[in-house]
């Protein structure tokens, strides 16, 4: 049969495309930011001044704030979003517990650029209004509008590790006398914390790589906020800037090779925050 | 899978030359925008049989698009840097449509306490960081919402060059930072306390231009002072036309620089070219 | 304890609805059949916007499904490599580097893309570079679960259906296709879903604000819902502009909401059945 020996060249052509790909975008990500560290030197990543048109590549503003905003993000998405998990699958009945969870996935629906819409034209504003911000944007509105966004994430990956806490051990809890909050601390949340990391990691992972709506109300001043806990004030995240600075840097530049280093920093957060996830994962 | 390689190969097939049209992408400035992006849409309904795309980004991207050959026209606010120009290599044709004025814009509230003009000084200071409070220079208990742009925005270049002293000039003051015209104009009119630097076309009733104080004179952003050379701030809107370019794209720019474009030119706000 | 949690979960159980609800509330003076079929390109201007959004719903579309187009046989035949082929180890570097890949930005691939795509090929903005970018982006995702599509097939009734002589093809034809449609069906809904809400990697590479109708080739640009609903976000006092994003914002949902929510009905349908 003519079509078994095509099965195989082609299975393997698509693997190859698909592997070339991967291996072109990591050559190019290395080979660009090689170029970069070359002229620049490695310590271009803790510097604090970024002016390409002086040549100064500082990084530090920028991952600074992307750190900051993510942890603002888990800050208010993981108490939420854990908590919006056990009362949907312990306490809620299931009709309003499958209504839950078609919100939340909804909610997960909404493409980023709504989230920044919704960030730019309500978040700010308010921020504005009630913290007395000169403009709203500042991380701390970057980092809210990351909970929001990653909230779904976390939620639904902690009910889905809730629910698979089979009836039976809540059961012989219960009948040993434990109350709910012994239950819920001492049986469902270890049992449950392979699938809640994981969720909390991938969420993670989302935040840190979000654009739009970060870029729209972050303010994108390259400064470290003074003093550097200062959540209130403009900065720039990784992504913003590149999103700002990508269309402008002249291909070949070094600001490009520089936006590029942008990118594999983002790059290298991703891989780590993502293997982690994997191996403790598989052990547990 | 045979089948989805197969529909895959077909699209593409079938979606390329449909119908012969010849396509003019231009990229650039938000300030120049407005302009083309009219004149882009009257001309298609004259030469149906040309589509014109149009997209922002400001100057540095189009300037940047024409050096990268991904734009066939480029729209900038200022001058080309000496390094841009090293890379234009002379191939490209500046030509200057129109001249607006830049303008030192407030919000109302700003406005209204009574600051109606400052003085060069002022601004620099204001942009510098060494002057934070409205009431520092006469107006409101407020803190100042200092709007910089984007490094390589035309609206930047001109305004740090006149009031700093250096088009590249650092604003140790800057409180934002905004790319397009447009976001700079809603930053501007949801603030109470804010400044920043705007065309003359964007101003309104919530986004007010302030006279600027050059040694002692006060000159106001009109277009009136831009035609007798004596606002500070002013600048030609500049087309980038490769001087390889297609017949069609060439005639695009005659007719920005026809009567019909021209007027375009008038009713968005700016300064014709005489 | 019960009531701490309660309350911290009210604002995440109600924040969805309330999200839709204003989405809704901020297009209705916007959205009607105009919105969608009205006249084209009365676009920019200092104070004015355009109305018509067929363009861009269909310029969204196309990307899409040119995407999915390109994505689908590789992710077809690495999860055929993963079940005929693959060795155990293989297995296992093969779901972590999905899981990776899966794992980096958006906007990292965008940039790639923009180097490679839009540069080093010359291919320009383009629906054709859109397309690609967009492909890899939803690669792992489309890849990884067509593999757990099929690994969710008993290994008994392919190792019966191959002992009986059937050839691969005629496994994949004949006992797989017919069991594992519906989730990978789900899978390439979801991948749909994920495509259509892309949007910083299109930016620069893929999208104009204004002028094209239909892309009369591969090679030209589009303009797409995504990113009209960033520029038309910036269109600071201009109060239709705003509504005309909120408008485009609701459009986009529905879009995104059509195909992801199919795939959560097909995903219940699947473990019902």
């Amino acid at each position: 049969m003519n079509k078994q020996r095509l099965l195989l060249p082609i299975v393997l052509l698509g693997c190859i495309a698909a592997l070339l790909g991967g291996l072109s975008l990591f050559w190019f990500l290395t080979s660009n930011a090689w170029n970069f560290f070359q002229s620049f030197g490695i310590s271009a990543l803790w510097q604090t001044e970024w002016y390409p048109y002086e040549d100064l590549y500082g990084f530090l503003p920028a991952i600074l704030g992307t750190l900051w905003a993510l942890c603002i993000a888990m800050l208010v998405a993981i108490p939420c979003g854990l908590a919006a998990a056990i009362v949907s699958s312990e306490l809620l009945p299931n009709t309003w517990q499958s209504i839950a969870r078609l919100s939340m996935e909804i909610l997960a629906g909404i493409p980023s650029v709504v989230y920044g819409l919704i960030g730019l034209w309500v978040l700010l504003p308010f921020l504005q209004e009630h913290l007395n911000l000169l403009t709203g944007h500042s991380l701390l509105a970057a980092g809210l509008i990351l909970s929001l966004m990653i909230l779904p994430t976390i939620m639904l990956m902690a009910q889905d590790a809730l629910d698979s806490v089979s009836q039976e051990q809540r059961e012989a809890a219960l009948n040993l006398g434990l109350d709910w909050n012994q239950l819920l601390i001492r049986i469902l949340l270890p049992q449950a914390w392979p699938g809640i990391r994981s969720g909390l990691l991938l969420a993670l992972g989302r935040g840190l790589g979000e654009t739009m709506a970060v870029m729209l109300v972050v303010g994108s001043l390259d400064r470290i906020p003074q003093p550097f806990y200062n959540i209130l004030e403009p900065a720039q995240t990784l992504t913003s800037r590149i999103g700002r600075e990508m269309g402008e840097a002249a291909f070949g530049s070094m600001h490009f090779a520089a936006l590029i280093t942008c990118g594999l920093v983002l790059a290298v957060f991703a891989t780590i925050i993502s293997l982690s996830a994997q191996r403790k994962g598989s052990i547990a | 899978m045979f089948k989805s390689i197969f529909v895959c190969g077909l699209l593409l097939l079938t979606s390329s030359p449909l119908y012969a049209t010849e396509r003019i992408d231009i990229v650039g400035s938000t300030t120049v925008l407005p302009v083309v992006s009219q004149a882009a849409t009257l001309y298609h309904q004259q030469h149906p049989n040309i589509t014109i795309t149009v997209s922002g980004g400001g100057s540095g991207v189009g300037i940047a698009s024409i050096i990268q050959g991904t734009a066939q026209i480029g729209m900038a606010s200022r001058n080309t840097t000496e390094e841009e120009q090293a890379k234009l290599n002379g191939k490209v044709d500046n030509i200057i449509i129109a001249a607006d004025a830049v303008a030192v814009a407030v919000s109302k509230a700003v406005y209204e306490s009574g600051i109606h003009a400052l003085s060069v000084e002022q601004i620099a200071d204001i942009y510098r960081g060494k002057v934070r409070n409205w009431k520092d220079v006469g107006g409101l208990d407020a803190r100042i919402v200092v709007i910089d742009k984007e490094a390589s925005r035309g609206t930047r270049h001109v305004f740090a060059k006149a009031i700093l002293g250096n088009k590249h000039a650092r604003a140790a003051g800057a409180s934002i930072i905004s790319g397009s015209n447009n976001e700079e104009q809603a930053i501007i009119s949801h603030s109470n306390a804010a400044i920043g630097m705007l065309s003359n076309a964007w101003l309104n009733n919530k986004v007010r231009g302030i006279d600027v104080i050059v040694k002692g004179t006060r000159i106001s952003p009109t277009i009136d002072h831009v035609r007798d050379n004596t606002y500070p701030l002013a600048r030609g809107l500049h087309i980038l036309l490769p001087k390889h370019a297609s017949p069609a794209a060439k005639n695009f720019v005659q007719f920005l620089l026809s009567e019909q474009g021209q007027s375009i030119v008038k009713q968005v706000g700016y300064l014709p070219i005489e | 304890m019960k009531y701490m949690l309660v309350l911290l979960a009210i604002p995440a159980l109600l924040l969805p609805a309330a999200c839709l609800i204003y989405i809704v509330y901020q297009a209705l003076p916007a959205l009607d059949v105009d919105l969608i079929f009205g006249s084209d390109a009365v676009v920019i201007g200092v104070n004015s916007v355009g109305q018509a959004l067929w363009s861009q719903i269909s310029g969204s579309l196309l990307m899409m499904s040119l995407a999915c187009l390109l994505a689908m046989p590789m992710a077809a035949s690495i999860a055929l490599f993963h079940a005929f082929w693959a060795s155990h180890k293989q297995k296992k570097l093969l779901t972590s580097i999905l899981q990776v890949l899966q794992g980096i930005p958006p906007i990292v691939y965008g940039l790639c893309g923009l180097v490679v795509l839009v540069h080093l090929l010359h291919w320009g903005i383009s629906l054709a570079a859109g397309a690609v970018i967009l492909s890899i982006i939803i690669l792992p995702l489309l890849a990884s679960n067509t593999i757990h599509a099929l690994e969710r097939i008993p290994l008994e009734q392919t190792e019966s259906a191959l002992s009986l002589g059937l050839s691969k093809v005629s496994v994949i034809t004949r006992v797989w296709m017919p069991q594992a449609w519906p989730s990978f069906l789900t899978g390439l809904l979801l991948s749909m879903a994920r495509a259509l809400s892309e949007t910083a990697p299109i930016l620069f590479t893929a999208t104009v604000f204004s002028g094209i109708t239909w892309p009369d080739s591969i090679f030209s640009p589009v303009t797409s819902l995504q990113t009209h609903i960033f520029y038309l976000a910036q269109e600071g006092s201009n109060e239709q502009a705003i509504h005309t994003a909120w408008a485009s914002a609701v459009v986009l949902l529905t879009l995104v909401l059509i195909f992801s929510l199919t795939a959560l009905y097909l995903r219940r349908y699947e473990r019902i059945s």
